[in-house]
């Protein structure tokens, strides 16, 4: 095997392959995918996001959450992300058609925050997580999100602000056509 | 020594040509002179990213046991230094270093005088530039939400002419040389340093520049951290197994036509594989299992991999040799971990076993067994193989090779079976349905701080020996020429 063109030409070739097999195909598959109702003349999901929210989902990326923290529920069968109620349903791709960069993720040493909206009790439950992590979490705190107020309490900033819109418009507890919620 | 004795060719095939591996002669050959500037250009910069990633990869590991460690500063928070350490050690490090071990491999094996070397230089210094504004921009500003991609979109059309200059300019040009014969060295570095820019390309303009509808993204990215993995870092660093193993212990490597088929199929299925690693994510069903088959097609090339390096160790006490042997030890050492890195990735492609350890430490341990204990330190075999040759003087000290072999075998032993097992663990207790933050184990976090520190240790030994010969080029001594 000593023609060089001919070895150039095999790698363009398996290169080829795997990005029209797997990103071209999937990109006819899934690219026009769009908001959709679960059912007929109901309104369109995913929700646009508040523009707080994606204001704050540039300090999600800004400080490296997806270091930590995932944001995908696999289904019932792969894996134990329902069973610890992170998910109601499985994540499915048009959860995902609004975000300009998706933050899927692939380490866990937090929880997935697919659904953290819908399992977050109020703003104040988040800005107290964010400004001081319960003891023996691997979490730190991050005190530049926060401002002390006249009281000698924290109080969230504008980044702080938008990052806690930001979570709290994570969810996927709603029906789309590909997963259905059990009624 | 003329130079036509360095560089005689024995007429079997699988061996690798260049200097006759007997001489320990420090005089520097006229194909080595002509690459010496930009390949010790290049491994000096490793060097220093290398050391800059021991660094942070200590901070980020102790960071992990105790959150409070440097969090008074939001510049210094866990996610940007660990997405700084990756890039760092993989765009600083690894590709720094191969991109010249493999400028030296081509140099060597073609007898070809590289001309215009400064052109390669000027491709790592655009490089290491970009780099450095990468990070400036990770640490100040903000980062992509995909391993590898963090740096801004800027940085990687720098990347892309650097590498231009850097790899694919002097492949192009090895092409063109005068003489024939093609080795499957050079069949591996040639497919890296095709495959590296076209597939990091494409990932820029479907991840950054013209993002791909919402999981699609995701998918483009795990198809190029597949390619980088598989056909930039592991095929450039075979490449020079390929080409050090038969050379040093002065020997053919069994089955050695086999190695057309290794090449091919690799490069084949190595592709395909990115899916795999999506296993369970919202992404098609028939994506995910196409990437779980080319996984699995992973065998044909490492059981020909493992014939032609295994086979040729097992003769002649070829593992005595190679372990007496400072380059072939680490080369060896990698061998054993690239095996078991693509075995566990097979392994663990399977749905049932994925669907336990994903998303734990278990993943982050098999990457570390493929980048640092195989790639790395095949790197390090390498280096110390080459960089005599290239400065003309003996390796310092042989006790700092001695500390810098067993501080970083003992830490990737010790943090990639950490990893694993807890990585392991971790998935079994969430399968059982414990609570999260109760299937989270402390020692862990110790362990990885620990062996931080002896990789930390480790390179400082390695950098204090190549600093050393670097710059003062020093006499030879006896003990350094035994290690």
């Amino acid at each position: 095997m000593n023609n060089l063109n001919l070895i150039l030409a095999g790698v363009f070739s398996t290169v080829a392959a795997s990005f029209g097999g797997l990103l071209l195909a999937g990109h006819a598959q899934l690219g026009a995918l769009g908001r959709a109702p679960a059912e007929e003349g109901g309104p369109l999901f995913p929700a646009l996001e508040p523009g707080l929210a994606i204001q704050g989902r540039q300090v999600y990326l800004q400080l490296g959450c997806v270091a930590c923290h995932t944001q995908q529920v696999r289904p019932a069968g792969q894996g134990s992300d329902i069973a610890q109620g992170w998910g109601v349903r499985p994540s499915v791709a048009r959860d995902y058609v609004l975000q300009s960069q998706v933050a899927l993720g692939n380490r866990r040493i937090g929880p997935d925050l697919a659904n953290y909206g819908a399992r977050a009790k109020s703003d104040a439950e988040i800005a107290a997580h964010l400004s001081a992590p319960v003891a023996g979490s691997a979490m730190p705190a991050f005190p530049s999100l926060f401002n002390q107020g006249k009281d000698g309490s924290l109080q969230p900033n504008e980044r702080g602000t938008a990052l806690i819109a930001y979570l709290k418009s994570l969810r996927q507890d709603y029906s789309s056509p590909e997963a259905k919620l059990k009624q | 020594m003329s130079q036509e004795n360095q560089h005689s060719r024995p007429p079997g095939q699988g061996r690798p040509q260049g200097r006759s591996a007997d001489t320990g002669s420090p005089r520097i050959s006229r194909v080595d002179a002509s690459v010496a500037s930009p390949v010790k250009f290049f491994f000096a910069s490793a060097l220093l990213w290398l050391l800059v990633s021991s660094v942070l990869a200590v901070i980020t590991a102790v960071k992990l046991h105790l959150p409070g460690f440097l969090n008074s500063c939001e510049y210094l928070t866990f996610g940007r230094l660990d997405a700084i350490q990756r890039n760092v050690f993989f765009y600083g490090w690894a590709s720094n270093a191969l991109i010249g071990l493999n400028l030296w491999l081509l140099a060597s094996l073609g007898r070809f005088e590289f001309r215009n070397g400064w052109i390669a230089t000027l491709g790592g210094l655009i490089w290491n530039l970009a780099l450095t504004v990468g990070i400036a921009s990770v640490l100040l500003d903000s980062q992509n939400a995909f391993e590898l991609l963090e740096l801004p979109r800027g940085v990687a059309l720098a990347f892309f002419v650097a590498f231009l200059l850097a790899a694919l300019w002097p492949a192009v040009a090895f092409v063109r040389r005068p003489t024939g014969q093609v080795f499957v060295s050079q069949w591996y570095i040639l497919g890296a340093s095709f495959v590296l820019p076209v597939v990091y390309l494409l990932t820029q303009l479907m991840v950054l520049w013209c993002p791909t509808n919402g999981v699609l993204q995701a998918l483009v990215h795990s198809w190029f951290l597949q390619n980088f993995l598989l056909l930039w870092l592991g095929a450039s660093a075979l490449a020079a197994v390929y080409y050090f193993l038969p050379k040093e212990l002065g020997t053919t490597l069994t089955g050695y036509y086999l190695s057309t088929v290794g090449f091919w199929t690799l490069f084949l299925f190595a592709g395909w594989t990115g899916p795999a690693t999506l296993l369970g994510s919202p992404v098609p069903l028939w994506i995910q299992s196409s990437g779980v088959v080319a996984a699995v097609m992973l065998l044909i090339p490492l059981t020909i991999t493992s014939i032609n390096f295994f086979g040729t160790l097992s003769r002649d006490s070829g593992w005595t040799r190679a372990w007496n042997n400072t380059t072939l030890r680490f080369v060896a050492f990698g061998l054993v971990a690239y095996t078991l890195a693509i075995a566990l990735q097979i392994a663990f492609s399977a749905r049932s076993l994925n669907a336990l350890v994903r998303f734990t430490s278990f993943a982050a341990g098999q990457q570390q067994l493929l980048t640092y204990a195989f790639v790395s330190m095949v790197i390090f075999g390498a280096a110390y193989y080459i960089l005599p040759r290239l400065t003309g003087a003996f390796w310092p000290s042989a006790k700092l090779v001695h500390l810098h072999f067993w501080s970083c075998a003992l830490a990737v032993v010790g943090s990639v079976a950490g990893s694993l097992f807890f990585g392991w663990t971790q998935g079994a207790a969430l399968a059982a349905a414990k609570p999260f933050a109760q299937t989270m184990h402390p020692q862990e976090a110790l362990l990885s701080s620990a062996c931080a520190v002896l990789f930390l240790i480790g390179h400082v030994a390695f950098a204090l020996n190549a600093f050393g010969m670097l710059t003062t080029c020093s006499s030879s001594t006896e003990e350094a020429r035994q290690a």
